[in-house]
């Protein structure tokens, strides 16, 4: 199990680098003067020169390349053409905003989704399954940007029960920063009252950008349990007597959550690249804003680094993924 | 429906007590009175850099104004240049040489006097890093032309007269010498005020959230004269120029300054909410390649400007006023007896017959910025009226880095281009200069229009130190440039700020007036 692990790990490198190489040519291939758009409509042609070569970008593509792996081996993402903040404190500041809201979408939709769907399963062809249904095309055909605002505009302007937007309100002061995360680091500093805020602001865009994971987790979910539950041992369990209750909890889900679980992992790095219209829609200061700003005004460092981080992330919910099959189903234990 | 016998009140109404309920335990704006004197401004835009020096945008304008203090502050409208560090100032006769006496009651955040060596240093900083506003500067200040004739007097000379100089000043920021020394490291010290300050302004940085917020508080050591009562202003990040409205009208921001004209008519009757709009220097016109393709014959432009439905240009832009030539209606040496285009499709064909393809038939190319609604709406507008000359039109939505690039040269940029353009300083040089000056082909703002004869009155506009002849040289300046037709002239947009009408002592002027300057106002 151990060496598995080591070993996807040290696939990360050639993933880096592939990442890296990939970016580094879109970049060049790119038509557009990013350095002349940093440097201003006002700035002379040696002005502009000069910031070329503040950044190394008067160098060859080759040597600002092994510049870039070099400095992230130092842990250093390089510097962005507009802002002038180095990428790497950005991403420091940037993730766990993104990552905070990504988990916390993911938990309603495995917590919400995969009860629902063991349960439509086993009514299923009568009313709950038809309404899960239902629900589930209009979650997952419903834009999600477009239920973020329907649901500002139903809990934040008519209700006035959740904030409009934001981390937390702007005179609460925010909790010492370990985890990045508010809610955790809330917590962790026994701040009872941030806690509560912090979850406030998280609860619309968390459901906003659930809805759709949760969608399709219960479907699938549902049409794996009605598979499990065709199996000659669920038959088996049920000659011998065992309670239903007993036969759905103890061996039907547990063999039915394997298959869900890819769809679990892929929807994690769905969702951390396609955060940017929630957290325009909520002001959520994270990831997906910050490479969109970068993208549109060509400041390639700043695109590079979220590539890279997201990449990263990618392959690892990847592997835990991979580790959980075999903790749920130890047939499929890695030697 | 149910009523409760012990209450009268309908289940509905218990409801919304229950919301209301719940709002104080959400709601910022408890929050905020609990604070007391905080004035919160939902705006879009991220401070990326607090460098006085390096840092661009409005958003960092915001942050120069509060927390640094230049020698003049723009202030009334029409602009005209007021005190700050300078309590007074003297030009030459020339106009070459300016003189500061400075405040002696003007203090840094850190105690120490500003003297005349800290204004030296500043500007010398500003020239050798030539980023952020030192081109408003370059070439009419010279590195080491700037003196300090005692501790509380600094003269420039200028490398020639300058008639926008007081104009430009408010944008040049100074700092604390002894500050900045003591963290130069490699690079003059831009890593050290990107994140940290050494200024004089009335508030310094309480907190710091990037992507979030900027929380600027009252400095103790504020020495400005006629401060209002704010003990902290809040600069939040809202995207959604929807959700700043809400936050207005909710009351959670007192101030949103990135409205759109639909967000200022749902405002309209909004209670507790006052509305701004005042025309500002920001123009929209549509540059035509004046250096190649079709579109190098005046007389064809010259039909074109006729053939404009200017009526529907006004439409799409909301809250604007038409612009009847190269330079916005208020701004000073604006000519009122111009003589400029309108809707006229006899001219339009008149001038068509006169130029090298009378017949029309052909096809011309409009790019604009993909996702930019309003210049869709623009496109599609002159695509309707230039069927009426016979031309085609064909309108290309591309990227603004690729629109930038489209500039560098007359060959690659298109025949028609619509740019918005913003003026950083009071004066009509700012607009003039950018916009139609032939230096400045290549970029943006002029990539190819050329006429000696408008350079040179550009640059006599800018020498020239009496009003009056000023006026005389604008004058002429737009009559040549409205006879050469280099642009469709389009629109002044009005800026659009909402404002909580517990907002006192706030006054417009019309230069960056979306970089709120928070000193004087005071929150009722």
């Amino acid at each position: 199990m151990l060496r598995f692990i080591l070993r996807r790990i040290l696939l990360i490198i050639p993933v880096i680098i592939g990442l890296t190489v990939i970016m580094f040519i879109i970049a060049r291939l790119l038509p557009g003067d990013p350095v002349g758009l940093a440097a201003g409509p006002n700035a002379t042609a040696a002005e502009i020169a000069a910031l070329a070569a503040e950044y190394g970008l008067d160098k060859p593509v080759w040597q600002q390349y092994l510049n870039y792996l070099w400095g992230i081996a130092h842990g250093d993402f390089g510097t962005s053409l507009l802002t002038r903040r180095p990428v790497a404190a950005d991403l420091a500041a940037y993730l766990p905003a993104t990552l905070e809201l990504v988990f916390a979408a993911m938990l309603l939709a495995v917590a919400v989704g995969i009860p629902l769907g063991l349960v439509t399963a086993v009514w299923r062809n009568k009313w709950p399954d038809y309404v899960s249904q239902v629900f589930a095309i209009g979650a997952i055909s419903m834009p999600r940007f477009f239920l973020g605002l329907l649901l500002q505009m139903c809990f934040a302007m008519w209700l006035l029960w959740l904030p409009l937007g934001g981390r937390l309100p702007i005179i609460a002061i925010p909790p010492p920063k370990i985890t990045g995360f508010l809610t955790i680091d809330a917590l962790a500093a026994g701040n009872w009252s941030t806690f509560v805020l912090a979850l406030k602001h998280l609860a619309l865009p968390a459901i906003a950008m659930s809805l759709s994971p949760l969608a399709t987790i219960m479907r699938m979910m549902r049409s794996s349990t009605i598979e499990v539950m065709q199996q000659d041992y669920v038959m088996t369990a049920r000659a011998l007597g065992l309670a239903p209750r007993k036969i759905i909890t103890k061996y039907v889900a547990r063999n039915a959550v394997s298959a869900t679980l890819t769809v679990i992992g892929l929807y994690f790095g769905w969702l951390l690249g396609g955060t940017v219209l929630v957290e325009t829609v909520f002001d959520w200061p994270g990831l997906g804003l910050y490479a969109t700003k970068a993208i549109v005004s060509q400041d390639m460092m700043p695109v590079i680094g979220v590539a890279l981080v997201i990449g990263l992330l990618f392959v690892l919910s990847n592997l835990v993924i991979d580790v959980l099959y075999g903790v749920i189903n130890p047939k499929v234990r890695y030697s | 429906m149910t009523t409760s016998t012990l209450l009268p009140i309908s289940r509905r109404g218990l409801l919304a007590l229950a919301g209301a309920g719940l709002a104080t335990a959400v709601l910022p704006k408890q929050l905020l009175a609990q604070s007391g004197g905080a004035l919160v401004i939902a705006a879009g835009q991220d401070i990326p850099n607090f460098d006085p020096h390096t840092a661009t945008g409005y958003s960092a304008s915001f942050f120069m104004r509060n927390v640094y203090d230049p020698l003049v502050r723009v202030a009334e409208n029409p602009p005209k240049p007021v005190p700050a560090i300078a309590e007074s100032w003297s030009v030459s006769p020339d106009g070459t040489e300016y003189t500061f006496v400075l405040n002696k009651a003007a203090k840094f955040n850190s105690g120490n006097p500003v003297t005349a060596d800290d204004v030296v240093y500043s500007f010398n900083r500003a020239l050798k890093l030539a980023k952020g506003n030192s081109w408003m500067i370059r070439d009419i200040v010279t590195p080491d032309s700037t003196t300090a004739v005692d501790a509380n007097t600094v003269k420039f000379k200028l490398a020639s007269s300058f008639a926008p100089f007081l104009q430009v000043l408010p944008w040049i920021f100074i700092v604390e010498k002894a500050v900045v020394e003591a963290n130069l490291g490699e690079d003059s010290g831009e890593k050290y005020l990107m994140a940290n300050t050494a200024g004089s302004g009335p508030f310094t940085v309480a907190r710091s959230e990037p992507g979030t917020l900027y929380h600027l508080a009252r400095s103790p050591s504020a020495w400005q004269p006629g401060g209002g009562n704010l003990e902290a202003v809040i600069w939040q990040i809202v995207r959604e120029t929807a959700s700043q409205r809400m936050m207005v009208q909710r009351g959670e921001a007192h101030i949103a300054v990135d409205l759109t004209s639909e967000d200022m008519d749902s405002l309209k009757d909004a209670a507790g909410v006052v509305q701004i709009i005042e025309p500002e220097y920001r123009t929209f016109s549509i540059k035509m390649n004046t250096a190649h393709g079709p579109l190098a014959d005046v007389n064809l432009r010259k039909a074109i400007s006729y053939a404009i439905n200017y009526k529907g240009i006004l439409d799409a832009a909301g809250y604007a006023d038409i612009m009847t030539g190269p330079l916005p209606s208020t701004i000073f040496g604006f000519d009122p007896k111009l003589a400029s285009y309108e809707t006229n499709l006899d001219k339009a064909k008149e001038f068509m017959a006169k130029s090298a393809k009378p017949e029309g038939g052909f096809k011309l190319k409009m790019v604009h910025v993909s996702g930019l609604e309003q210049q869709r709406r623009w496109a599609l507008i002159v695509l309707d009226s230039l069927k009426q000359l016979n031309i085609d039109l064909d309108i290309v939505p591309m990227n603004w880095p690729d629109m930038v690039t489209a500039c560098k040269s007359a060959e690659t940029f298109p025949d028609l281009f619509p740019v918005y353009q913003t003026a950083n300083y009071g004066d009509p040089d700012n607009i003039a200069f950018a916009a139609y000056h032939s230096s400045r082909n290549g970029g943006w703002q002029n990539a190819v229009y050329k006429n000696p004869e408008v350079d040179a009155l550009i640059e006599a506009g800018r020498k020239e130190t009496d009003p009056a002849k000023r006026v005389d040289i604008y004058a002429e300046f737009q009559k040549k440039v409205v006879d050469d037709a280099p642009d469709v002239f389009g629109v002044v947009e009005r800026r659009k700020l909402a404002m909580r009408d517990n907002v006192k002592n706030y006054h417009f002027t019309p230069i960056a007036s979306n970089a709120i300057e928070a000193w004087g106002l005071s929150l009722g």
